[in-house]
């Protein structure tokens, strides 16, 4: 005892292996040895040396375990001191997480840091993830994806054989086929598909392998043909640029990127994120839209169509009732004025522009 | 070790009995620096850390709740976490290609994930019960498969097609499956909230919600008679985006009401459920929030938080901490000596780490 005179002591409760008996004692912490003893009798508990004994990071300022070989353990609130012994034992061993963590003006520069770099996040590297998942994607996936969707569709009766005649189908695909040779990615990107299909009214919409499918109504709804070519320029539009793809690996990468932050946001915050990327694939998708409109208006007008065709078949819907359960072209394209409008100003600029 | 025999004896005197008190001693400077590393490095590593920074979080609100003089401990370790978390994560990528790829087999998918979703839940629940210790003596959780079922499928969904009147029946049988079936040092927990107290606490809620819903109703119908006007100046296309935008403030509003019934409704079943709650036979647990205090808190913690872009978490955390832990007490019937731990495996984390990703919430 005398000769350990001078070494770090730190007061706490021992408990013998597997119980919950909490015994007041103390515990003496040299370079070769480390021994606990009992406050009342001086009964020595427990002993060891710094090889086998198991120390728990220091965090805050929660108690310290130490573990012993025989089990048992002992608990102290004295972080310092078991921090001293550690430093005098292992050098510079004690948690650098700890003075990381610690009260200091540094944390405003980690806050500032945290605040720019989840910026940074979810402005670049998402978007570049999803750039490389797309262009990592396998043409052969994207079949699938397409024909699967596709054949669920036809299953389900959401769509039927369609009911137009076949001179009209044969007139259509033929402008059809003359629209996608002026495309970058060529004829054989897109696939026209002709269907029927109640529940889901005038509608038109492309699938990720190109397939595109159109609806007898919204042929039927067209005032020419301009009009419902403008459609499938505009659905083109959403295949040339992988839109349907995008989405859903951006939701994706949004969703994993909550699941690391949530549990140190709260199920709060949690929830109103999950909302909050809900709206923000909502105005990502009216982004895409007036990408395909404006793809449309640039692939008509090299076509050499009326490129306000899009704008003239959007009118068209407004004016024809819709289906009550919203399902139709319409729910997904909201025609607002703004949008009309923009075709139009677009239709209007010369074809360089 | 000698000392060994003289404190075997179980102690039995009815004097013996003291209200301890729970205690969280944290604060929020002290927690600011470890959440805001924690956030630091997940980020800076891709998410890798977010298991060390899981373990580090934890152990700092158990090891800082305190009860008779001694703190509480977390003992999950990082890789075991890390490795549930890649797990998990590959599991929901897997099931999101197959979602997306054969829409036809969804149904079937979704209905074999409510099958296996009472299993996840009942090895989540005892994953973190058995990397929980007081003492040195770990928890352990011996609730079974149909327990699960019960209370947190067939419950909420009886809750649900009956708009919460039967909440109170759903609320009893997860606090008898979650709290029920804790064991400490081999000891059970026993937990039987009775029915008509807990409808006691539901009235409230349910009378928030009524007046919620009729507000609510008064309101929107005022909107939409507005919009069905014949003459009126908006196109049917502005008509249509009208209503679109106040169906889905509807929705939000239902939501939010729901919410701020439920907080109400979720302390004062938490009080009857504690009450209700008894250690080994002999030492009662009893709580005492305020259903009012307790919803001021939740709602000005999330408002400070979403006003200081996600800063003020930390405190709102502890603060949180501090008032639960404080509203609850252990009222000890002799000692808390005598309990061996029996508890050696923990079993893989991937079945918490999924209950932790997808939001579920056991706060015990």
């Amino acid at each position: 005892m005398d000769s350990d005179g001078c070494a770090p002591v730190a007061a706490g409760f021992w408990h013998p292996r597997r119980s919950s008996r909490a015994v007041p004692a103390h515990m003496r912490m040299t370079v070769k040895t480390v021994i606990v003893t009992a406050d009342e009798d001086a009964a020595e508990l427990a002993a060891g040396s710094p090889e086998n004994v198991t120390v728990s990071d220091r965090i805050g300022a929660i108690p310290r375990h130490i573990l012993f070989e025989d089990g048992s353990v002992f608990e102290t609130d004295d972080n310092d001191a078991v921090d001293d012994w550690l430093a005098s034992r292992f050098c510079s061993r004690t948690g650098i997480l700890h003075r990381l963590e610690r009260f200091h003006p540094r944390l405003a520069l980690f806050a500032l840091l945290v605040v720019v770099l989840f910026a940074g996040l979810y402005r670049y590297a998402l978007p570049a993830a999803v750039e490389l998942a797309v262009a990592a994607t396998p043409p052969d996936a994207t079949r699938l994806l397409g024909q699967s969707v596709l054949s669920s569709l036809d299953h389900s009766s959401v769509l039927t054989p369609s009911t137009l005649p076949q001179e009209r189908q044969d007139a259509i695909a033929g402008q059809f086929r003359d629209l996608t040779r002026k495309t970058p990615q060529g004829e054989d990107a897109f696939t026209l598909l002709f269907r029927g299909g109640e529940h889901i009214g005038p509608n038109a919409f492309a699938l990720p392998d190109g397939s595109i499918v159109l609806t007898d109504a919204l042929v039927g709804l067209a005032p020419d043909d301009d009009a419902v070519l403008g459609v499938l320029a505009h659905e083109m539009g959403h295949v040339a640029g992988n839109h349907s793809l995008r989405s859903l690996y951006r939701a994706a990468g949004a969703t994993t990127l909550i699941l690391f932050i949530s549990g140190d946001v709260g199920s709060g915050i949690h929830d109103i994120l999950v909302q909050g990327t809900g709206l923000a694939a909502l105005s990502y998708s009216r982004e895409q839209e007036s990408e395909a409109d404006r793809y449309s208006v640039t692939l008509m007008t090299k076509a050499g169509r009326d490129p306000a065709g899009l704008a003239r078949m959007l009118e068209s819907l407004d004016r024809h009732p819709h289906a009550e359960d919203g399902t139709d072209f319409f729910s997904s394209h909201p025609a607002t004025p703004a949008r009309i409008e923009a075709i139009r100003r677009h239709a209007a600029q010369p074809p360089e522009g | 070790m000698n000392r060994t025999e003289n404190n075997a004896a179980p102690v039995d005197k009815p004097e013996d009995i003291r209200p301890e008190p729970f205690q969280f001693t944290g604060t929020g400077r002290e927690y600011f620096g470890i959440w805001i590393v924690n956030i630091l490095l997940t980020i800076v590593t891709f998410g890798i850390y977010s298991a060390w920074a899981k373990v580090r979080r934890q152990r700092y609100f158990y090891g800082n709740t305190r009860l008779a003089g001694h703190a509480f401990d977390y003992h999950a370790r990082p890789k075991q976490i890390l490795i549930g978390r890649i797990i998990v994560l590959a599991g929901l990528f897997t099931y999101n290609i197959v979602v997306n790829l054969f829409p036809l087999a969804s149904l079937a998918l979704l209905l074999l994930l409510f099958l296996i979703l009472p299993w996840l839940i009942m090895r989540g629940l005892r994953f973190n019960a058995r990397v929980t210790s007081y003492r040195t003596v770990r928890l352990d959780f011996h609730g079974r498969y149909w327990g699960a079922a019960k209370a947190y499928i067939a419950g909420p969904l009886l809750a649900a097609v009956t708009l919460g009147i039967l909440a109170p029946l759903a609320t009893r049988w997860a606090w008898r499956y979650s709290l029920g079936n804790l064991r400490y040092g081999g000891r059970p927990v026993a937990c039987d909230p009775n029915l008509k107290s807990l409808y006691g606490q539901w009235w409230l809620s349910a009378l928030i919600v009524l007046i919620g819903f009729v507000l609510l109703g008064g309101f929107s119908m005022s909107i939409y008679g507005f919009l069905g006007w014949e003459d009126s100046l908006m196109t049917k296309n502005e008509i249509r985006i009208a209503i679109l935008s106040t169906t889905y403030l509807f929705m939000l509003s239902i939501i939010l009401i729901y919410a701020f019934a439920g907080l109400f409704y979720r302390a004062g079943t938490r009080n009857i459920a504690l009450n209700a709650a008894i250690l080994d036979e002999r030492h009662h647990f009893s709580s005492a929030l305020s259903r009012r205090r307790y919803a001021w808190i939740a709602i000005s913690n999330l408002l400070a938080t979403l006003f200081t872009l996600g800063l003020a978490r930390p405190w709102a955390a502890v603060r949180m901490a501090r008032y639960v832990a404080a509203a609850t007490t252990i009222r000890i019937d002799g000692s808390l000596d005598d309990y061996l731990n029996q508890v050696t495996e923990t079993g893989p984390a991937i079945s918490a780490e999924y209950l932790d990703m997808e939001g579920f919430d056991f706060g015990f």
